[in-house]
């Protein structure tokens, strides 16, 4: 009896701190979701408040207004950027992952790890070599690209990689070659079509990822192509709690929708949206 | 031949935006006019200045290592063995901080924790005084905001660790007189300790280079990153910066690879 007792005495207490934690990780959002979209006057004065009239409502949506009006184009210009890391990354990785999976030499498993690398590379430290190495192109809107790059590149070859290896692409493709086919034929209709849901999860993890990459973003940008993240900080330091509130909304609009895209149709090992603190 | 073509894009990608930049960090790590000398490693490990902040690094990301290991031992535990109600729910929301960038959870520190945070706030309705007012700019506030950011990775690695332990071995040991100190030492622990010590070096690792949560909230404690920031931004020397980012990255390295290794002798081993 005693010995059950302490069973679930274990368990009260997992449930306890898994509550709590709970508690702690929504809270804060939920706080800057309240303060997004509440009238937040009450606080006191803004600065920002010549923007946003004599809005007396309750719910407003003024702030967002105010956030498109400054930092509109650093919005538009990280959308742009994900979507164009989205597209470099599939041209780049969709054939070399083929290439790693298909050739069993040493230097195909080199050129896998390497991909993998700048995981485990610090942003700080990348972001300076970068600016080190590229000093005289430095400002140029696509070194920001080419950061992101380095950071997506290797979540679509992880989840590339592991599709082609699990799968029975392998056998499919033998079987399209006894039929004749050649092989850019079987490249384009037999390896494409079978890694379409591997695409589709790794393009989710990189537009996420870049959407929302502070490092390179803020380390490399510059006042002509201000990266959202950039405008993130901007705001973080010198604007008021609902303004910044408003930003980091928009910023969650687009990566929680990514978030339970994801979790609806991945279910891989590699589909974790984690972006370097 | 032909896998060498489809993989050129990528190996020209790595070698430019990877291999290149960190070789012009390393020698201008070590490069001081026109002669090699180590002088920038040596005064990082001499100079007081530099000291705290690779010391502070280490030590604040190993006690947020530390702590998030051992407390995301429950839900890990939950979400790998146990069913209850709106688990789905509750794990998507633990997934949610990882998305974050550095800064994000700084700003969030400061809104629950600042001078006129939320929390202060509240506990000033209810005693009178804001206890915990600006603490977010203090160590409370940096592992706090660090340990956000790490709950998440801990309990998902650990998850994924305990799925694989069978709760059986327990009750087993149990029913053959086992008494629960020695459950823990001969069953539980040996079991569950390389995925423990795994998981303190993920997390070890994302703290040592985080750099966001630093920015928005560190007010005079000095951390390698920060202080990396600093010299790019300004008054610091370029052979310092480079020393302490190859330092970083070594660190990094080091730890990701020695824990891989060991655990992949474990697996083989068994």
């Amino acid at each position: 009896m005693r010995r059950r007792r302490a069973v679930s005495f274990a368990m009260i207490a997992a449930h306890a701190v898994t509550w709590v934690l709970l508690i702690v990780i929504t809270a804060p959002v939920l706080v800057v979701l309240a303060g997004a979209f509440f009238n937040t006057s009450f606080l006191g004065l803004a600065s920002e408040q010549w923007a946003t009239g004599n809005d007396r409502t309750f719910l407003t949506s003024s702030w967002f207004g105010y956030v498109f009006h400054i930092y509109g184009g650093s919005l538009a210009f990280s959308l742009g950027l994900a979507f164009l890391c989205v597209g470099a990354c599939i041209l780049i990785s969709v054939p070399a992952a083929y290439a790693i999976v298909r050739t069993h030499s040493l230097r195909s498993r080199m050129l896998e790890e390497l991909a993998l690398l700048p995981l485990s590379v610090p942003g700080i430290a990348m972001s300076i070599g970068l600016i080190q190495a590229y000093s005289i192109v430095r400002g140029q809107w696509w070194l920001i690209l080419c950061g992101h790059l380095l950071y997506t590149m290797p979540l679509m070859m992880r989840v590339l990689t592991s599709a082609l290896r699990s799968s029975e692409t392998a056998r499919l493709e033998v079987a399209a070659e006894s039929l004749g086919a050649s092989w850019r034929q079987r490249f384009l209709f037999v390896v494409i079509p079978n890694l379409r849901h591997s695409i589709i999860v790794g393009s989710l993890l990189v537009f996420a990822i870049s959407w929302g990459e502070f490092n390179v973003s803020f380390l490399l940008n510059t006042p002509l192509h201000q990266t959202f993240p950039a405008a993130l900080y901007a705001t973080y330091t010198g604007n008021s709690f609902a303004v910044s509130s408003a930003a980091t909304t928009i910023f969650l609009a687009v990566v929680v929708p990514a978030l339970l895209a994801l979790q609806w149709i991945g279910g891989g090992e590699f589909t974790r949206l984690e972006q370097p603190a | 031949m032909r896998g060498l073509l489809l993989s050129l894009p990528l190996a020209l990608m790595i070698g430019l935006l990877l291999l290149y930049p960190l070789t012009t960090l390393f020698w201008g790590s070590v490069a001081s006019a026109g002669a090699i000398s180590i002088h920038s490693y040596i005064e990082l490990f001499r100079d007081d200045y530099y000291r705290t902040a690779l010391l502070h690094s280490f030590l604040l990301s190993a006690v947020v290592a530390f702590i998030s290991t051992f407390l995301c031992l429950a839900p890990a535990w939950l979400f790998a063995n146990e069913e209850f109600a709106g688990k789905r729910l509750v794990r998507a929301l633990y997934t949610l901080p990882m998305s974050f960038s550095g800064i994000i959870v700084g700003f969030l520190a400061v809104i629950m924790l600042g001078r006129i945070g939320v929390v202060p706030q509240l506990f000033e309705k209810a005693t009178g005084s804001n206890y915990l007012s600006g603490s977010a700019y203090q160590l409370v506030g940096l592992v706090l905001a660090y340990l956000y950011f790490e709950i998440p990775r801990a309990t998902l690695t650990l998850e994924s660790a305990l799925r694989k332990f069978d709760p059986q071995l327990s009750l087993a040991a149990r029913s053959l007189g086992a008494g629960i100190t020695q459950r823990i030492r001969l069953v539980i622990l040996p079991l569950i300790w390389r995925p423990l010590v795994s998981t303190f070096a993920v997390t070890l690792t994302v703290s040592l280079g985080s750099f966001g949560v630093a920015l928005i909230i560190s007010k005079r404690f000095s951390l390698l990153p920060l202080e990396i920031y600093r010299a790019i931004t300004g008054y610091g020397n370029k052979s310092m910066m480079a020393a302490m980012a190859i330092t970083l990255v070594l660190l990094a390295f080091i730890i990701n690879y020695s824990v891989r290794n060991w655990t992949l002798g474990a697996t083989e081993k068994a």
